[in-house]
C-alpha cells in the first residue's frame, strides 16, 4: 500500500510527539474516521485539537483520510497499513492505535467505498394496481383486466429518479414474471457452485 | 341497443344504392365522399357499440335499402368488427406497454473506489412500446430485491382469480 508524498508529509507530522501529543493524536484519528463515516461537514473541532496550528491540523487530517481510503480501498491488512505507516516514521504504539480504529471502521468503510460508482437505475420496489377495463370514449364494451405496473427506482448519482410505469395484461405480466423467476432460478444455482 | 342516424347521414348514406345500381361513376366527386364518409360512420359506431346483428338490420332498416344492400351492409360489418375494434382500442390514452425484458446475471468483482468485490445483480432491459415507438430501459437490481419482485407481482397474478373479482367480472358482462 502506497501513499503520495504529501500524505507520507501528514503522516510524518503526525507520528512526531512534538507537533502531536498523545491525546490530540487520538482525537485526530477519530475526527478523520468520522468526517468520512457519519458527518462530512464535521469540522476538526475536537477540544483535543485546538492547540494544533490549523495548516498542521489540515495537513494531517488529509493524510489521515487518505491513509483510511487507500486501505480500505486495496482491502489491505494490517501488516501492509503497519509496514505503510512505518516508513512513515511512527512508533509501534501510534501504529496500533491507528489499526484498531480501522479494525473498528472497517465495514462501514467498505460499504460507503462500493456504493461509490456508476451503475445502472437500481430497481428498489414495485407496486402494480389491477383494473378492469369497461369502456372507453372510442370503444365501448371492452370488458378486459389491466394491470398498471410501477417500478421505483433510484440512480446511483442523485438518488431519486421518476418511477419507470407500464401497463400490460395478464399475459404479459406472466411473461414478465416467468422471465424473473428465470433469473433467480439462475441466481440460486450460481450460488450454489 | 340501436344506431341513431342523423339526417345527414342518412343523406349521405342514400346515395349509396344510386352508385351501386349504376355501375359507372357518374355522380359527382362530393357524393361519393360522403357516401363514403358515411358508410365509415355507420361501421365505426357499429363496431364501437358492439351492437348485435338485430340491431344493426333494425338501425339500417330506416334508410330504405333492398334487402339485398341490407344482407351486403350486415355482412361487411360482421366482417370487419373485430378489426374495426383493434384500431379503435389503440386510440384509448394509455401507458406504455410492456413488450419484453431481457436479463443477465453481473457478478461486480471491483470498481475504482473497492477492489476485491463479490457483488452479485441482476441487469435487466425491459421493452416497452409506447405510441408505435419502443423504448428500451436497462434496470439492475440485487438478488433480494428481485426475489421481492417475484413475490409481488405473483400476488397480483392471483388477484385475478380471487372471488371478489371473479364476481365482478361475471356482473359486468
Amino acid at each position: 500500500m502506497e501513499l503520495s508524498a504529501y500524505a507520507q508529509g501528514g503522516w510524518r507530522l503526525l507520528g512526531d510527539p512534538r507537533r502531536f501529543p498523545r491525546r490530540p493524536y487520538a482525537a485526530l484519528l477519530r475526527a478523520a474516521f468520522r468526517s468520512l463515516l457519519h458527518h462530512p461537514q464535521s469540522g476538526l473541532d475536537d477540544p483535543d485539537l485546538k492547540d494544533i496550528d490549523p495548516m498542521v491540523l489540515k495537513h494531517c487530517h488529509a493524510a489521515a483520510a487518505t491513509c483510511i481510503l487507500e486501505a480500505g480501498k486495496q482491502k489491505a491488512d494490517i501488516s501492509a497499513i503497519s509496514t505503510c505507516l512505518e516508513d512513515c516514521k511512527l512508533d509501534k504504539e501510534r501504529i496500533e492505535q491507528f489499526c484498531t480504529e480501522y479494525q473498528k471502521n472497517k465495514d462501514a468503510l467498505e460499504i460507503l467505498l462500493g456504493s461509490i460508482g456508476r451503475s445502472p437505475l437500481h430497481i428498489t420496489d414495485v407496486s402494480w394496481r389491477l383494473e378492469y377495463q369497461i369502456k372507453s370514449n372510442q370503444l365501448h364494451k371492452t370488458y378486459q383486466p389491466s394491470y398498471l405496473v410501477t417500478l421505483n427506482v433510484e440512480n446511483s448519482d442523485s438518488g431519486s429518479h421518476p418511477d419507470v410505469s407500464f401497463s400490460c395484461t395478464m399475459e404479459q405480466l406472466q411473461d414478465l414474471v416467468g422471465k424473473l423467476k428465470d433469473a433467480a432460478k439462475s441466481l440460486e444455482r450460481a450460488t450454489q457452485m | 341497443m340501436l344506431l341513431v342516424l342523423s339526417e345527414e347521414q342518412k343523406a349521405h348514406l342514400g346515395c349509396l344504392p344510386r352508385v351501386g345500381a349504376a355501375g359507372k361513376l357518374n355522380v359527382g366527386v362530393d357524393t361519393i365522399q360522403r357516401g363514403v364518409e358515411g358508410l365509415t360512420y355507420l361501421l365505426t359506431e357499429s363496431s364501437k357499440l358492439m351492437i348485435s346483428e338485430i340491431d344493426f338490420q333494425d338501425s339500417i332498416h330506416v334508410l330504405g335499402f333492398s334487402d339485398e344492400l341490407n344482407k351486403l351492409l350486415l355482412q361487411l360489418y360482421l366482417d370487419n368488427r373485430k378489426e374495426i375494434r383493434s384500431i379503435l382500442s389503440e386510440l384509448a390514452p394509455k401507458l406504455p406497454s410492456y413488450h419484453n425484458l431481457e436479463w443477465r446475471l453481473d457478478v461486480q468483482l471491483a470498481s475504482r473506489s473497492l477492489r476485491q468485490q463479490i457483488k452479485p445483480a441482476v441487469t435487466m432491459k425491459l421493452h416497452l412500446n409506447q405510441n408505435e415507438d419502443q423504448i428500451a430501459q436497462v434496470l439492475q437490481t440485487d438478488p433480494s430485491t428481485l426475489l421481492h419482485l417475484i413475490q409481488q407481482l405473483e400476488q397480483a397474478l392471483g388477484e385475478m382469480k380471487t372471488n371478489h373479482c371473479r364476481r365482478i367480472v361475471r356482473n359486468m358482462k
